[in-house]
């Protein structure tokens, strides 16, 4: 089957600091991988490559066999690849509702306010967050931000990979919950494709078939979790630089 | 020894060539005007035609400065601000070497000037420049062809009596030229023991809005309205008293002669007539040989009438080419010593001299000074209805 | 001297001019809250607006539709900053500008400046109006130019218009979020570049609106944008900035202090009053009266 979101010998240095050296990574169409590793091991600048926020030193991302090398954030936006932050963006000042247009018209350039509409009721719906569909979305607690921010991701009409960087880090177990549902029922229903940058190993073990362990800017390993865990390497790796 | 004489021959030979080349120079007069706001740019290229007339009428009529030296015009943009007034007067002075600088119109560009003036020794001529301490300080260098603050007060009082006006309203901008003015209005009517009540009020020259000001004056109940702003807010002050319902029924006297350009009409199509304003030029005057030549050309070249600044400006440089000749010299105490001693011709009939007379009147010559009227909108300036008459120079 | 009359004649002039000025630094607040930039060319646009406004006046359609002369005019300054942002503000997105606020001060004072010198060199420094042919009209007790009072009204629905947009629209939606996370607006799919070069069109559109309505009250001429930037950010600092209501309330309020200063203390310091307005306001609340710190992107 052909990958859907590829890399190939992707690099990117910050001066003298090699953040990501030579990155060759495959995700298959409806995939949920799993990106883990010790802190400052790349996967945020992996993430940050791929969403087109910076470009590569050296390599190709492609999408669909497209490359999405030289395009900007919001191309990249269109042709289906979304990402969500590990600090969330959302737009304090508009309401919830109006966070949850904005992808999905920014993407089908201003049209289909109607549908756009019915896929934010959907959303809301199952998010429980209905109620608080007009209020500013800074009046949310953390937590229902956090779980705001992922949810807007999956209005963009058209979507067909999200990466998503460490959405589980500092919220309560119930907005956890909603988020897992959340990505398997879009993943079983859309056959939409994850990436899930995140430090919850249960998680991860639970939503993600194979992972990719990422070190020091390089892949060290892929594989179930189980398989990964058992590598002495890795291990060592991520004894060296701490638990979080 | 050969080889000496080759080299001294070559010596005297480039000495030779560069005296002729030298005699050759024109004669440079200095002319620095407004060509961009914030001064007023009009009066500028007004001044201006009249320098460039001036030129073409030393260089030709008059036969050239100096035997056979030709005058030229080396012009600088004051801006209407003090510190390009002063780096323009320098450039005239050390760029141009030019031998005098006239053109003044905005009295504090002319008194900012004047300053340097008195280090660097080059006179200066203001040519409407109306400031008393311009030559009230009797600085040598610094000489006047215009009105000045006492005779222009002196004929609005001959207005105001004549018209038996018993309260004034004082609009005056917060420049040498409006607080010069509006200082010596109060000075002379008490001097006169004026049984007139007077309200003054002063304001910035950049002000968007006079309406708060000038709903006051109106609370005060004016018989007459003097607007002493010049440019932007004498021209707002115009459409402004009009709208709060102050003017016409309340007369307004301008204090400068800005309404005989043509735009006036068309900044102000129903708010013109009935306006007084000064003018220091009526076309019923009699002009010297000089002025006469000036009017030709000027109405040939411009198809217009020529105005007081153009004539002004006309004169200004034409009585420095005269003290120059008379001079015999470009050294500028030469210059200063013979504007002092002699007699000038200017477009007017009578001849100027620049006396070392008491306060004000030191080293200047003042046109007389008209007030007119419209009395009817769209009216040509020489059709205006002369209202005062006022003599010029010292009384 | 003071009387109620004079009182409420004062206040309502001073409102009158205020709500003209807060146009102007709706303009400049605007830009800044997209584009995150200063741009101090903002007066030469007001400028520009006059100009057009003359032009189209005198030339084409006469001094009684002025009505139509003006969203043309305004429309006309709209494109200029159209096309220019990508020539001028762009860069400093795209290439690797250091010190992206220095880049923007340097570029907008030197369009300034070009802008300046381009109108006194094609129109000459002369004073121009369009003319009006409308009636004094009363307000209460005060009876202002009906030019002006056209122009105020004109601005209210200006201003009413801009906030239909920003609320109500695609595009408003757009802009408020670029203005509030320009990484989270691009991320979402916005193109926030383009999104630039329509803020920058719109912002000094709202200026060469301004400059147009205001041209037979304030007179045209190539310097008729230098008052009108210092109040632009005088409303600024006072409302804060990156505000829009804030943009109004203290675009009012410092018509109504200069206004009410002018008259019962002391002319000559009518500019005075608004100055020390903003110290007092830098003061006391330095973020402007609706000013928040918003965080950067």
């Amino acid at each position: 089957m052909a990958a859907l979101l590829e890399t190939r010998e992707l690099t990117k240095r910050f001066g003298g600091l090699v953040a990501t050296g030579g990155v060759d990574l495959s995700i298959e169409p409806g995939e949920i991988r799993g990106l883990i590793g010790p802190n400052g091991a790349g996967k945020t600048t992996l993430v940050n490559l791929i969403a087109g926020l910076y470009p590569p030193d050296a390599g190709d991302i492609r999408l669909d066999g497209q490359s999405l090398v030289g395009l900007r954030p919001h191309a990249i936006a269109r042709r289906g690849l979304v990402r969500s932050f590990q600090v969330g963006r959302l737009f304090g000042n508009m309401s919830v509702r109006e966070n949850l247009l904005l992808p999905y018209l920014a993407q089908s350039g201003g049209s289909d306010a109607g549908a756009a509409q019915v896929r934010a009721a959907r959303f809301l719906d199952l998010t429980r967050l209905g109620a608080l569909a007009d209020a500013p979305a800074k009046t949310l607690s953390g937590g229902q931000r956090a779980l705001l921010q992922v949810v807007a991701g999956f209005m963009a009409p058209g979507l067909k990979c999200y990466v998503l960087d460490e959405p589980f880090a500092g919220i309560n177990p119930t907005i956890k919950d909603a988020i897992i549902d959340l990505i398997e029922q879009e993943n079983q229903a859309s056959r939409i494709t994850f990436i899930i940058v995140s430090h919850e190993m249960a998680i991860v073990r639970r939503l993600c078939r194979r992972v990719t362990v990422m070190v020091e800017g390089r892949i060290a390993a892929e594989g179930t979790l189980d398989e990964v865990a058992a590598r002495g390497d890795v291990l060592a790796a991520y004894l060296g630089r701490g638990w979080t | 020894m050969t080889s000496m004489l080759r080299i001294a021959t070559a010596t005297l030979a480039l000495l030779a060539a560069a005296t002729v080349a030298h005699a050759a120079d024109p004669v440079v007069i200095g002319l620095e005007i407004p060509l961009s706001p914030p001064g007023d740019p009009t009066a500028g290229q007004l001044i201006r035609r009249g320098g460039e007339l001036a030129i073409e009428y030393i260089n030709g009529p008059m036969g050239g400065v100096l035997g056979d030296r030709k005058a030229a015009l080396a012009v600088q943009d004051s801006q209407g601000r003090t510190e390009s007034g002063i780096a323009a007067y320098r450039r005239l002075v050390s760029e141009d070497h030019a031998v005098a600088v006239t053109g003044f119109f905005h009295s504090s560009v002319n008194l900012a000037a004047n300053e340097v003036a008195k280090e660097l020794g080059v006179p200066t001529m203001a040519t409407q420049a109306s400031a008393s301490d311009i030559t009230g300080k009797h600085y040598d260098v610094a000489f006047r062809t215009h009105v000045i603050d006492p005779v222009r007060v002196s004929a609005w009082l001959d207005f105001i009596k004549a018209k038996n006006f018993k309260r004034v309203a004082i609009l005056a901008e917060t420049t040498d030229y409006g607080i010069g003015l509006a200082e010596e209005t109060e000075k002379q009517s008490k001097q006169q023991k004026l049984a007139v009540e007077f309200m003054t009020v002063t304001f910035d020259h950049g002000s968007t809005d006079l309406t708060p000001l000038l709903l006051q004056v109106k609370a005060f109940r004016p018989d007459l309205l003097v607007n002493i702003g010049v440019g932007q807010p004498m021209d707002l002050m115009v459409e402004q008293a009009a709208t709060l319902g102050i003017t016409p029924q309340t007369p307004m006297l301008v204090s400068y002669d800005a309404p005989i350009r043509p735009q006036f009409w068309q900044l102000h199509p129903k708010t013109g007539a009935g306006l007084y304003f000064i003018a220091y030029y009526s076309p019923k005057q009699k002009l010297s040989d000089a002025g006469e030549w000036f009017a030709k050309a000027y109405e040939e070249k411009y198809k217009e009438s020529p105005v007081y600044s153009s004539l002004n400006g006309f004169g200004d440089v034409l009585i420095i080419a005269q003290a120059v000749n008379q001079a015999k010299s470009t050294d500028p105490k030469a210059v200063i010593k013979a504007l002092e001693t002699g007699t000038f011709k200017s477009w007017t009939s009578s001849p100027v001299t620049f006396p070392r007379a008491d306060g004000v009147f030191f080293h200047n010559w003042s046109p007389p000074v008209l007030i007119l009227q419209y009395t009817a909108a769209n009216q040509d300036w020489k059709e205006a209805s002369v209202i005062v008459e006022h003599a010029g120079s010292a009384p | 001297m003071f009387t109620t009359e004079l009182f409420v004649q004062t206040l309502i002039a001073g409102v009158v001019i205020g709500v003209l000025y807060a146009l102007m630094a709706l303009g400049i607040t605007f830009i800044y809250s997209i584009v995150k930039m200063i741009n101090w060319s903002m007066g030469e646009f007001y400028m520009i607006g006059g100009y057009l406004q003359y032009l189209l006046i005198v030339e084409w359609l006469g001094t009684d539709l002025w009505w139509v002369a003006a969203p043309l005019s305004a429309f006309g300054v709209f494109l200029l900053g159209y096309l220019l942002e990508p020539l001028l503000i762009k860069p400093m997105f795209t290439t690797a500008v250091e010190r992206k606020d220095d880049y923007a001060i340097v570029v907008t004072i030197a369009l300034l400046l070009m802008l300046r010198n381009l109108a006194a060199a094609l129109g000459g420094p002369y004073q121009r109006t369009p003319g009006s042919n409308l009636p004094t009209v009363m307000l209460g007790p005060l009876p202002e130019s009906g030019a002006r009072l056209a122009a105020f009204l004109c601005a209210l629905a200006a201003i009413a218009l801009f906030y239909l947009l920003l609320k109500k629209t695609w595009l408003g939606l757009a802009l408020r979020a670029a203005a509030q996370s320009r990484i989270g607006a691009q991320t979402a799919g916005v193109d926030v570049f383009r999104l630039d070069q329509v803020a920058f069109g719109i912002g000094v559109g709202l200026a060469g609106l301004a400059g147009a309505l205001l041209a037979p009250v304030f007179m045209v001429f190539p310097t008729s944008g230098v008052v009108t930037t210092v109040k632009g950010f005088e409303i600024i600092v006072i409302g804060g900035l990156g505000s829009i209501p804030g943009a109004l309330v203290a675009g009012v309020l410092l018509g109504v202090v200069e206004s009410l200063g002018a008259s019962f203390i002391s002319a000559p310091y009518q500019n005075v009053y608004g100055f020390l307005l903003v110290v007092l306001v830098l003061l006391v609340r330095p973020t402007g009266l609706f000013g928040e710190r918003t965080r950067q992107a």
